[in-house]
């Protein structure tokens, strides 16, 4: 195999050989930006900050401490947080989905009336937005103020997920509808039974990008939540952050001034592994769905 | 099982849409291009027009042509795929031009198959069963049935992708029959297959058609999958049909020069020539090679009053023949197929094929020889230089 690869890499001409060799430089150092910070991050998280701040990152397994995770996990706002940006990530990739998917649908049938001018409405909202206050305004007025709605109902519906649906099921050959038609099904049967199974891949992606934006987004919730049950994880770890933080104009001395400072930048690592942690993990089990081979089979390609 | 009725029916593509309407637009700026095979009028582009066909009960039809002759939009039209712009569709005394495919009672086979990737064999042909709430048992009978005629039982649990191109339309037909459809429609499902494979599945369908009592309306643009399957073809050229007759009738009596040089392999040489008439006989003149016209086509001549006139004679190449006297020309090409010799002569700045059987070759033919060919008078097509039709009919 390796052998295979050399030889087919020395029939390249001169030029491309270049080309490919700058190509896996650059993305060799696309890679290490990405892996470093993370490496770096995991192994910060157990690392005294002292000595993280005057020797660096050590294996001197002396100066590892777990303070940092006791301190977060041992937080109980910590364990609601989690809970609730477990609930408003799948019930907003669920919603999401369910809309766009459904949006999708009519704006990939060329027979659809009207589709030029949804098309336009859709695409307007891509350019210009309500702007916080009036968006603020609408969602009080909605009586959705500090309620889960405010969080899962407005961005619901993307354009931009829209889009790529809608392109994905252009990709599918008309002849599989036709089949479906013949066969007896009716446009209901054709979108659940037919075209969603073989959609899986983008399916997978948006709700993937719908999860990962929900868990990450503290945003809505600050402007929305008031109610400290109802706050998803990144505000709790924000407010985690911010009560370790020394606070400007507080008297007290050098010395706790100090501590504090330190165990804010331990407790920085830490809320940035455990907020991703279930990200990374979830990742490896979408991975399956991301298969591009649904298709092979169905048309003569 | 049932009888097809077309009625005039017609299929025109309108300019609906906004992109279509602007393309339109720049046409009119543009000066002016036109498809030799698309009729662009007021309305829209014509596909398909006057296209009267009656199909008996049990009937294998053949629709064949060239490419963008509107044969496939005719079956559409059939499966309820197309909307028909005019005419009547009756399947079974019941007129179905507003019906849905699905009440129709028709199956079509595609040509790229169109399978669902995502359902085995089996589903892929209990799929349409479910769908009309048949019994469990009953599926499962009619699934295996289809799966033995057509020789697929071992796979019924696989998906498609780990299928051959064969297997894969096998089951494209599977899922076709379980349902007993009044009509099967096939839309060149053979033309993704190569030509080894092609030729077996051809053999298939001939064995299909005398198990499964079915109406078969199968579009095709091979003229061997034509001559062999159909009990009738229907040529067609540019929306409309040029003939329709059994495969040995538009072979013997082709109604124009366009299905002369469609159908029979290879292609019929055609020469200018003269038709004369003298005492009520009938002789071709080519190039001072006379040959007197068979009685019946005598007869026929007569029938229609034609006159002597300048015409387009079209002679088979297997009807050609080498002789030693006759028209003159220069061997091109020696074609060695195995049982026969393609000879490929200039006659007159024209390339005429003769084929020569390899018992009968007495000779050699080198490039350069000059040769005489001749034929008979029963097997001249005598075409009108006006209208390009046969005299005959």
């Amino acid at each position: 195999m390796k052998t295979k690869k050399k030889s087919e890499f020395a029939k390249l001409p001169t030029g491309d050989k270049t080309l490919l060799t700058i190509g896996y430089v650059i993305l060799g150092l696309f890679v290490l930006a990405i892996i470093f910070p993370i490496i770096y991050i995991i192994l910060a998280s157990f690392i005294d900050p002292i000595t993280l701040q005057n020797k660096g990152l050590t294996f001197d397994f002396q100066h590892w401490t777990t303070t940092a995770y006791e301190r977060v996990l041992g937080n109980s706002q910590i364990w609601i947080g989690f809970k609730n940006a477990l609930i408003y990530s799948v019930l907003f990739t669920i919603i999401s989905v369910v809309v766009t998917l459904l949006a999708a649908y009519p704006m990939s049938r060329m027979d659809f009336k009207g589709r030029g001018f949804f098309n336009t409405i859709f695409v307007i909202t891509m350019f210009f937005g309500g702007g916080l206050i009036p968006t603020y305004l609408l969602i009080s007025d909605l009586g959705m103020l500090d309620t889960i709605w405010a969080i899962l109902i407005p961005g619901a519906f993307s354009v931009w997920n829209m889009i790529i649906a809608r392109t994905y099921y252009l990709g599918i050959p008309r002849d599989l509808q036709e089949a479906a038609e013949i066969d007896g099904a009716s446009e209901m049967v054709y979108f659940f039974k037919i075209l969603l199974p073989v959609c899986t891949p983008i399916i997978a992606t948006i709700s993937m990008w719908q999860f990962v934006g929900m868990w990450n987004s503290y945003f809505d919730a600050m402007i929305y939540l008031n109610d400290a049950s109802k706050q998803p994880l990144q505000l709790v770890l924000r407010a985690i952050l911010i009560q370790s933080q020394p606070e400007a104009g507080m008297v007290s001395d050098m010395q706790s001034t100090a501590e504090r400072a330190q165990l804010a930048e331990l407790l920085k690592y830490a809320t940035i592994i455990i907020s991703s942690l279930p990200l990374m993990i979830m990742y490896p089990f979408f991975q399956k769905y991301f298969d591009n081979g649904i298709m092979a089979g169905a048309v003569k390609g | 099982m049932a009888e097809v009725q077309l009625k005039n029916i017609k299929k025109v593509y309108p300019f609906i849409s906004g992109e279509q309407k602007k393309s339109k637009k720049k046409k009119k700026d543009e000066p002016e291009k036109k498809k030799s095979n698309l009729q662009i009028t007021d309305e829209g582009v014509v596909a398909v027009q006057q296209f009267s066909l009656d199909i008996k009960d049990k009937e294998f039809i053949v629709l064949v042509g060239p490419s963008g002759c509107g044969k496939s939009t005719t079956l559409r039209m059939v499966a309820g795929l197309e909307e028909i712009s005019g005419g009547e569709l009756i399947i079974d005394g019941k007129v179905m031009n507003d019906v849905a495919p699905k009440d129709r009672d028709i199956a079509m086979v595609f040509q790229n198959y169109a399978l669902y990737p995502h359902m085995t064999v089996y589903d892929n042909m209990a799929f349409s069963l479910k769908l009309r709430h048949t019994p469990k048992d009953e599926i499962d009978r009619k699934v295996r049935e289809a799966a033995e005629i057509l020789d697929i039982t071992q796979y019924l649990e696989r998906k498609p992708k780990a299928l051959s191109g064969g297997q894969r339309q096998r089951v494209a037909i599977g899922r076709a029959i379980v349902r007993a459809p009044k009509v099967m429609l096939m839309d060149e499902p053979l033309s993704n297959l190569d030509a080894k494979l092609r030729n077996e599945m051809r053999a298939e369908i001939i064995k299909l058609r005398q198990r499964i009592d079915t109406t078969f309306m199968y579009v095709t643009h091979d003229q061997t999958e034509a001559m062999t399957l159909g009990d009738r073809i229907v040529i067609m050229k540019d929306g409309y049909i040029q003939q329709i007759g059994t495969p040995q009738e538009v072979f013997n009596h082709p109604s124009n020069l366009f299905v002369a040089g469609f159908i029979g392999m290879p292609v019929m040489n055609f020469f200018d020539a003269q038709l004369e008439e003298q005492n009520g006989k009938y002789f071709v003149d080519l190039n001072g090679y006379r040959v007197e016209l068979s009685e019946d086509k005598e007869a026929r001549l007569k029938a229609k009053g034609v006159k002597s006139q300048a015409i387009t004679l079209g002679v088979r190449p297997d009807h050609t023949d080498v002789a030693k006297n006759g028209v003159s020309g220069v061997v091109e090409v020696a074609e060695m197929m195995g049982s026969s010799v393609h000879l490929h002569v200039n006659s007159n700045g024209r390339d005429v094929i003769i084929i020569v059987p390899t018992q009968d070759l007495k000779e050699s033919y080198a490039i350069g020889d000059t040769i005489h060919f001749s034929f008979n008078g029963n097997v001249a097509h005598v075409f009108s230089k006006e209208n390009d039709k046969n005299l005959e009919f």
